[in-house]
């Protein structure tokens, strides 16, 4: 006779190995970038109020809380690029005839590479 | 094919994880620690700079791109995040929250961007 | 004597005409340097316990039949040592995300339908068929989708993704990639055809990129690069439907 056995998955499931909590930690990096980028918002508009609100914001990023939030974001961001650029050789491989080129290179090249120059250019920008 | 609108909003997320992958983390170091702290003019003289560097139309234009596509992008992962945790059956409610939160977002940029 | 050494399997068993509930049960299996976990399970069989149900085949891991769950991991069992675990005890149950048929059988109707249901034959336009024209196809073109033609259809990638457990309908590593071998064969010309199965919300657009299927796969297939490439071509193809909604190609 035939009863076949459904095995429950508990919504849990992330929990259960490494490479699936590895897989969620990613994921909530978003949640930290997207908090951010709010925090960078309101960081323009004091910008644009004038002197006086930005002389206050700029306060406000002097504290510890701030130190440490942006050093939670910081993580995040990293972590979101590091796996992002590990993983673009896998959606776009580059093949130059039957070859393909390995994937550290394309990381390199399409991620890495780009990733320090505008990084550079923007702390520069701002050093400025 | 209109079957589903899935590819469209992939565009976006992959965009936004292109451009949030290779701004953000510059962003913060900017906005968290150099500005604060190394920028060479400490209190408030560092102003006139930032507003006339961030003035200028193409970093308007580049922060504009960040911020929209970014928005997609966590919004794109939030809503797959909590379809995969246990809320398949909100998919549609957690859509529009997701998708409009960005929205949101998006149209927050272009207002402060405009105005600065 | 030295060759006394015994190792214990620790295995699912399921029989649908007697139990509610699977249960765990504990074999001891002499241990030799170089036993795989299926022959553990045949010397089960042929000494200890012939009720004991599995798959296998060719246990040289290219017929795809012997694919369990061993301490968790999606494995083929004839490519398995007992000295990686040894001398611990080694749990074998049968692949995740399938309903089980008996002890380690697993049904797999569902993963013949989903590879069925992207057409993985050439597919011609007109009368082009190969009785009337011999295909040419340089090296660099069966290059494009070789790595994909590798699959031995064992499923451990469908037992390593979660969201196959999670949702019964998507269609998974192994499909999207012997979808995407055709797709990017040269010869074919089905692509608008296998987009129903590609295309829907379940199809290539229901992986999130968790990337285990090509962890797991013993034939370095990347099935995880087969669906990211499906769902780049599928925005190609949606935004080519925007801009050109009577259809150009």
């Amino acid at each position: 006779m035939r009863k076949p056995y459904v095995r429950p998955m508990p919504w849990t499931w992330f929990l259960r190995t490494a490479a699936y909590r590895r897989f969620m930690i990613r994921e909530l990096t978003s949640v930290f970038i997207a908090a951010y980028l709010v925090f960078l918002l309101v960081w323009l508009h004091r910008l644009g109020e004038g002197p006086e609100a930005f002389g206050k914001m700029l306060q406000a990023t002097r504290t510890p809380w701030s130190v440490v939030l942006h050093v939670l974001a910081l993580a995040a961001a990293v972590y979101h690029s590091v796996t992002w650029f590990n993983l673009t050789p896998q959606v776009m491989p580059v093949r130059i005839g039957e070859e393909r080129l390995p994937h550290s290179a394309v990381a390199i090249a399409m991620g890495y590479l780009p990733w320090l120059v505008l990084s550079g250019l923007i702390i520069w920008g701002v050093l400025r | 094919m209109a079957r589903s609108n899935e590819p469209f909003w992939w565009s976006l997320f992959s965009a936004g994880g292109v451009m949030a992958a290779l701004f953000v983390p510059a962003f913060i170091l900017a906005t968290g620690i150099v500005v604060p702290f190394l920028a060479p003019d400490h209190g408030q003289a560092i102003y006139p700079q930032l507003h006339k560097a961030i003035s200028w139309w193409p970093v308007r234009v580049v922060l504009f791109l960040v911020l929209f596509l970014s928005f997609f992008h966590c919004a794109h992962r939030i809503r797959h995040l909590l379809t995969m945790a246990g809320l398949e059956h909100a998919r549609g409610l957690l859509s529009v929250a997701c998708y409009g939160g960005a929205l949101a977002g998006t149209v927050a940029s272009l207002v402060i961007l405009a105005g600065l | 004597m030295a060759d006394d050494k015994k190792v214990t399997l620790s295995v699912f068993r399921y029989r649908p005409e007697q139990d509610g509930e699977p249960v765990f049960q504990e074999y001891q299996v002499p241990y030799h340097d170089d036993w795989v976990v299926l022959d553990a399970l045949n010397w089960i069989k042929d000494n200890l316990d012939g009720t004991l149900a599995f798959r296998w085949s060719c246990r040289m891991g290219v017929c795809g039949s012997c694919g369990m769950m061993v301490d968790g991991v999606p494995r083929l069992t004839c490519a398995t040592f007992l000295r990686d675990y040894y001398p611990s005890p080694i749990r074998v149950e049968p692949l995740a995300n399938f309903p089980v048929e008996r002890d380690l059988v697993i049904t797999l109707d569902d993963f013949m339908d989903k590879l069925k249901s992207v057409k993985p034959w050439i597919i011609r336009e007109g009368n082009n068929s190969p009785a009337v024209a011999e295909y040419l196809q340089t090296p660099t073109q069966l290059a494009q989708f070789k790595q994909y033609s590798m699959c031995i259809n064992c499923m451990l990638c469908y037992a390593a993704c979660p969201i196959v457990g999670l949702e019964p309908h998507f269609l998974g590593p192994a499909a999207t990639a012997l979808a995407m071998r055709y797709n990017l064969d040269s010869r074919d010309q089905g692509a608008d055809q296998r987009q129903e199965a590609l295309g829907d919300e379940h199809g290539a657009w229901g992986c999130t990129f968790i990337g285990e299927c090509t962890e797991v796969c013993p034939k370095d297939v990347d099935p995880a690069a087969a669906l990211q490439q499906a769902k780049v071509a599928g925005v190609k193809k949606w935004y080519r439907g925007v801009v050109l909604p009577r259809g150009g190609r």
